[in-house]
């Protein structure tokens, strides 16, 4: 029954393969997921209603983009930055991240016109730094809030089901999705002993498997959805 | 600390003065999932003799995937030992990519969920994945995936791709990828769930098998009556940590 290779022990030493890949996207994967799953952050210490937080953001982010003056947009900006020294190092740099790469990516768009109308380089700028303003309020608001705490807080805002339903479903997805993509590499890293030839084609094979999965759980939740009395109309209650 | 024989105690005492009698060796392990989360595992201590068959119980939650997740070097604990084999499995040891590989070529994990272990085009190919990742020729990949469909009895399914297949059938097929690395212990995470009667048998055989061939073996399961006599020892994890 049992193969008469296995009856010894394989003298195998592992060719160097100099890739790390999966473990590094097993890493980074982790790191979001645990992000979105449990959303380390502030809510626990900060007792200010979600409900708040996120009037509280969309008036910035409303007061950043009509502003004319420049001044009181760095006097937004070193509201926020005070605020954020209160946070850890790490929380600070994965908040400003975001921002800093929106800011640069805004800059980089602007470069032509900045080039070729130096006249009209300070409005240019103005933009980079509304850019960067607009994307931490939005980070400090996402990382202090919970999904479900700011789905309530959007319900109580009258802000329509069908939106709310469509960002819960596709988080909910990113999640699952997540782990599965996650507990794929996991298992491959766990086989992958030697030398990967086919790296891509390894890759390849988790996408595959993904949507199928993505697939098939898609069409499980709407027989779900259609055993419960769902009729294809999304209901005020 | 708790060893459950007189020889595991030996094993403890020896290994500490440098020479191992045990392929696995956990003194002392602690592990969360991060600093302000409430410990998984508290001051686990374990000795597992080459060729041993453990049966690892306790109740959903207490810990024993996390454990097989230390077994594997997919986790690291927050403080103890863990030695495979005479190796000191830590960061250090994981952090160089041959040594981690070798590792993982010895110590197979079948996962509770088959589903995550296949990813390839066709069966065929997800049972030869780990041998040719061995570097080894075509002719022995080839006799060692004929081998292992004709040991679970799936040859007609080779050609199929593993993600439409039952339940039973990627269980099975699972197995076969991990016994592809010939690896010298097996983890096994619930091995007979999901199969019907007749392949609990199979599967319970070829653990015999496996075990009569002097390879270490752990197995989590909540139906013992699929174990019987096959366990040389039933551990609770529950029991195993101090605190």
């Amino acid at each position: 029954m049992i193969p008469d290779w296995m009856k010894e022990d394989d003298n195998y030493v592992s060719p160097k393969d100099g890739g790390t890949f999966v473990i590094k996207t097993i890493k980074s994967l982790a790191h979001l997921m645990a992000r979105i799953k449990v959303q380390k952050g502030h809510e626990k210490k900060r007792s200010m209603p979600v409900l708040l937080k996120l009037i509280l953001t969309l008036l910035a982010i409303l007061t950043i983009a009509i502003s004319k003056e420049s001044l009181s947009l760095m006097a937004i900006g070193a509201v926020l930055l005070l605020y954020l020294a209160t946070w850890p190092g790490e929380d600070i740099a994965s908040c400003l991240k975001g921002a800093v790469i929106a800011a640069l990516f805004t800059a980089l768009v602007m470069t032509p016109a900045m080039l070729m109308n130096p006249a009209g380089i300070r409005n240019n700028l103005s933009l980079v730094l509304r850019v960067f303003l607009s994307v931490t309020c939005l980070n400090i608001f996402n990382h202090t809030s919970q999904w479900n705490h700011i789905s309530l807080a959007m319900r109580k805002l009258h802000i329509p089901r069908i939106f709310i339903f469509t960002l819960d479903m596709t988080l909910k997805y990113i999640v699952l999705l997540g782990n599965l993509i996650e507990d794929l590499l996991t298992s491959m890293s766990l086989r992958m002993v030697g030398k990967n030839t086919k790296k891509y084609g390894s890759l390849g094979g988790v996408m595959g498997v993904t949507f199928v999965r993505g697939n098939e759980l898609n069409q499980m939740m709407y027989e779900a959805m259609q055993c419960r009395g769902f009729t294809g109309d999304y209901n005020q209650f | 600390m708790k060893l459950c024989s007189a020889g595991a105690s030996l094993g403890t005492i020896i290994s500490f003065s440098g020479v191992f009698m045990s392929i696995i060796e956990l003194k002392d392990i602690n592990f969360s999932y991060g600093p302000s989360e409430e410990r998984v595992i508290k001051s686990l201590s374990l000795s597992i003799e080459r060729g041993e068959c453990i049966l690892l119980e306790g109740p959903n939650g207490s810990g024993k995937s996390t454990l097989f997740r230390i077994l594997n070097g997919l986790s690291l604990p927050d403080s103890g030992t863990y030695y495979f084999d005479s190796r000191l499995i830590d960061k250090k040891y994981l952090k160089s990519e041959r040594d981690a590989k070798v590792f993982h070529k010895e110590i197979g994990y079948l996962f509770q969920n088959p589903d995550i272990m296949l990813f390839c085009a066709s069966v065929y190919d997800e049972i030869g994945f780990g041998p040719r990742q061995m570097g080894l020729d075509d002719v022995e990949v080839d006799k060692r995936v004929r081998d292992l469909l004709k040991t679970f009895d799936i040859e007609k399914l080779a050609d199929k791709a593993p993600y439409h297949l039952s339940g039973g059938q990627k269980k099975k097929i699972a197995f076969a990828a991990v016994m592809a690395l010939n690896p010298k212990a097996y983890i096994l995470d619930e091995p007979f769930a999901g199969l019907d009667r007749e392949s609990c048998e199979m599967i319970g055989r070829l653990i015999k098998n496996l075990k009569l061939m002097g390879k270490t073996i752990i197995i989590a399961s909540h139906d013992e009556s699929d174990i019987g006599e096959l366990a040389d020892r039933r551990l609770n994890i529950v029991e195993l940590m101090q605190d």
